[in-house]
């Protein structure tokens, strides 16, 4: 009689699992054997070439020399104290509504893990590890002390923040004194904004600064936007669906860095030139446009895909249109495309770089190309290092939010349907 | 009380008339889904409407709230008429409750909140009354352990008792059922009809849209059989389910019983 384990097709049991999946997995057969070879070999060459660019041809000084001018462009030193005061200000802003988040999922049990630990550390690893090691990379850079005090406020008062958000629920506080605190969260990044311009106008701010403000600007700006024109397409009244549709086919038919072009040269023709806005102001119209335009389409496809029995059910319970669509289809239509939205998003972060080659501003991408032109660096083909250290920064900041749009959308699925 | 041949017509209704449909027509396209119906519903009373699929009984009922607008006659809810105006439609909205096949629940809110969101938007009730509101439905259709779960965690039976609690919690007048067992595993349709023969027990006005013959036999004051978009016959239970007269009706029972 023979057992289970006699007919193992497996000759080679008692090694360890490793070996066996090596075997099963690259060297099954004989093409297997030569495509893992082969593909292990150029694998190893690029690694080699990319370990030894990085830690040995490369010359960093360019950024290190430059890494201001990169995050920041030119704004006056005076003034690099706001910065640092906003910065810790959004650690805090982020830590509150983190905290206050997780002791809303933990008071409706819809915590899907309570992660103690070990298990905790490598969460919040995956999460922020890579920007972690960015900002690090970045203070190793710095030759002051400022950016690593900086660094260490800011993640005080996000601990804080973090801290004293899951607590406020549950302090015996008046409702107005919450309600207060909601808009006082909600005005905090505008406030911030508010605070950064009343030094330095927005037509000022270059760099990494530029990018990452226009992209939350846009994003910010045109979420209303691409909602309404969504609902507009949708409409019964002619006049309105016919306008939203003419607008959506035609931004999604231009390039955008003719757009941007356009922003850049038509104006003067409308406009005297000191009414018309700032370049940068232009820029971040023109995203807002754009961008618009395609995420009408997301949301479209988000309201389609909601089933007509909610809205059904809501009429049936004598709900208002406008609460029909705000508290039932909306809510779930951008809960299903939360993807797509972010993906956008990511998009836009993107694009911003285009604004320095249409517009002639001084952004990250334009800023690195101009320092490898700098008298100390000319011609030294230094150009890589610079590009290299630009794309790094645009995809850590691409990467995290794409990752955190994966664990918002399992977050928001749990306990539905 | 009326006599059996006034159960027999469909527009004498067993006490103060509280739902009325007066030639009413309806049309998808060139389908004639209603053909100049006449019914009208008593307060306090259960009204079953059976039919083949495709009959109309859906149809009907949604035009009482006005998920589907009817192309002609007359339909009168607790003295409204339903018209163009949106404020009557929603004041009718909000005395008829519904309940579906496919229950409807929202997804994105929790039970409680599914049954607290209508009577605190629409009937401005503050939020710890509502709250207890929404647990004394929630008791009454036997499931308050439920209220903070969320739709997509609970049985299909559980969710069409919260479908009930959420439509009971805006103090409907008249309630409508549409086919509300069908998606139902046969094991969940009894507690489904219990809660429902409870409800018709405390007096609450209900339109029954089921394939339920057994609900129909023991609850209904009366039963309508419709076909083709026409109400064929009207009666109480007994004289439809022991001595129906028309040829349609005879042929429907004889293909379920």
């Amino acid at each position: 009689m023979t057992t289970l384990a006699d007919r193992s097709p497996l000759p080679t049991r008692s090694r360890p699992a490793a070996v066996i999946w090596v075997r099963r997995n690259l060297l099954r057969t004989k093409l297997d054997v030569f495509l893992t070879v082969a593909f292990g070999a150029v694998g190893l060459l690029v690694l080699f070439h990319i370990f030894r660019f990085v830690f040995i041809t490369a010359r960093w000084e360019i950024v290190r020399v430059n890494l201001k001018l990169l995050l920041v462009g030119r704004w006056p030193v005076e003034h690099l104290g706001r910065i640092a005061l906003v910065m810790i200000t959004l650690g805090w802003w982020g830590g509150t509504i983190g905290g206050l988040i997780r002791a809303g999922q933990l008071r409706r049990g819809t915590a899907d893990f309570d992660l103690r630990g070990w298990a905790k550390a490598t969460d919040l690893g995956r999460r922020f590890g890579l920007l972690t090691a960015t900002c690090l990379l970045i203070l190793a850079l710095s030759t002051t002390s400022g950016p690593w005090l900086l660094a260490a406020g800011t993640l005080t008062a996000a601990l804080i923040g973090r801290w004293g958000g899951s607590k406020i629920r549950s302090m015996p506080l008046a409702p107005a004194l919450f309600r207060l605190g909601g808009v006082v969260l909600l005005a905090t990044p505008f406030i911030l904004f508010l605070y950064l311009v009343s030094a330095v106008a927005f037509a000022r701010w270059e760099g990494f600064l530029f990018n990452l403000t226009a992209a939350a600007a846009g994003i910010i700006l045109c979420f209303p936007l691409g909602v309404l024109l969504a609902l507009g397409r949708r409409s019964t009244l002619p006049l309105l669906r016919s306008l939203s549709i003419g607008y959506i086919e035609f931004v999604r038919g231009s390039p955008l860095y003719v757009l941007l072009l356009l922003a850049n040269v038509s104006l003067e023709f409308f406009v005297p030139s000191a009414l018309a806005p700032s370049k940068p102001v232009r820029a971040v119209i023109t995203f807002t446009l754009f961008t618009a335009a395609y995420l009408a389409e997301i949301v479209r496809g988000g309201l389609q895909s909601v089933p007509r029995g909610q809205e059904e059910a809501a009429k049936a319970l004598g709900l208002s249109p406008y609460r029909q669509m705000t508290r039932i289809v909306l809510p779930q239509a951008l809960r299903n495309v939360i993807p797509a939205q972010i993906g956008q998003f990511i998009s836009l972060f993107k694009d911003t770089t285009l604004a320095g080659l249409a517009l002639g501003t001084f952004d990250l991408l334009s800023g690195g190309q101009a320092i490898t032109q700098q008298d100390s660096f000319r011609g030294q083909g230094l150009i890589v290092e610079s590009l290299v250290f630009v794309g790094f920064l645009f995809w850590v900041g691409s990467f995290t939010m794409s990752r955190e749009s994966q664990r918002l959308e399992r977050k928001l699925g749990v306990g539905t349907r | 009380m009326n006599t059996p041949a006034q159960y027999a017509d469909a527009t004498i209704a067993t006490g103060a008339v509280i739902i009325e449909l007066e030639h009413v027509d309806k049309f998808f396209d060139s389908f004639q889904a209603l053909k100049d119906i006449n019914l009208k519903v008593g307060r306090q009373e259960v009204v079953v409407v059976i039919g083949p699929s495709g009959s109309g009984k859906s149809t009907m009922i949604r035009c009482i709230n006005r998920l589907e607008v009817h192309d002609a006659g007359r339909i009168v809810v607790d003295g409204i008429e339903l018209t163009e105006d949106l404020r009557n439609i929603q004041e009718v909205r909000r005395e008829t409750g519904m309940v579906f096949q496919s229950f409807n629940l929202f997804p994105h809110l929790s039970v409680i909140d599914n049954i607290t969101l209508a009577p605190r938007l629409v009937r401005r009730v503050p939020k710890r009354e509502a709250d207890e509101l929404a647990m004394q439905m929630l008791k009454r259709v036997k499931i308050p352990e439920q209220a903070r779960k969320y739709p997509g965690q609970l049985s299909g039976g559980q969710q069409q008792r919260v479908a009930i609690a959420r439509a009971l919690a805006m103090k409907p007048k008249v309630m409508l059922f549409d086919e509300i067992t069908s998606a139902l595993d046969p094991e969940m349709i009894k507690e489904v009809l219990d809660v429902m023969e409870e409800l018709a027990a405390s007096g609450m006005t209900m339109i029954v849209v089921t394939h339920e013959m057994g609900f129909a036999r023991a609850v209904a004051n009366r039963v309508v059989f419709m076909a083709d978009g026409e109400i064929v016959e009207v009666g109480t239970p007994e004289h439809f389910f022991t001595s129906p007269e028309e040829t349609r009706t005879k042929q429907f029972l004889a293909q379920i019983l």
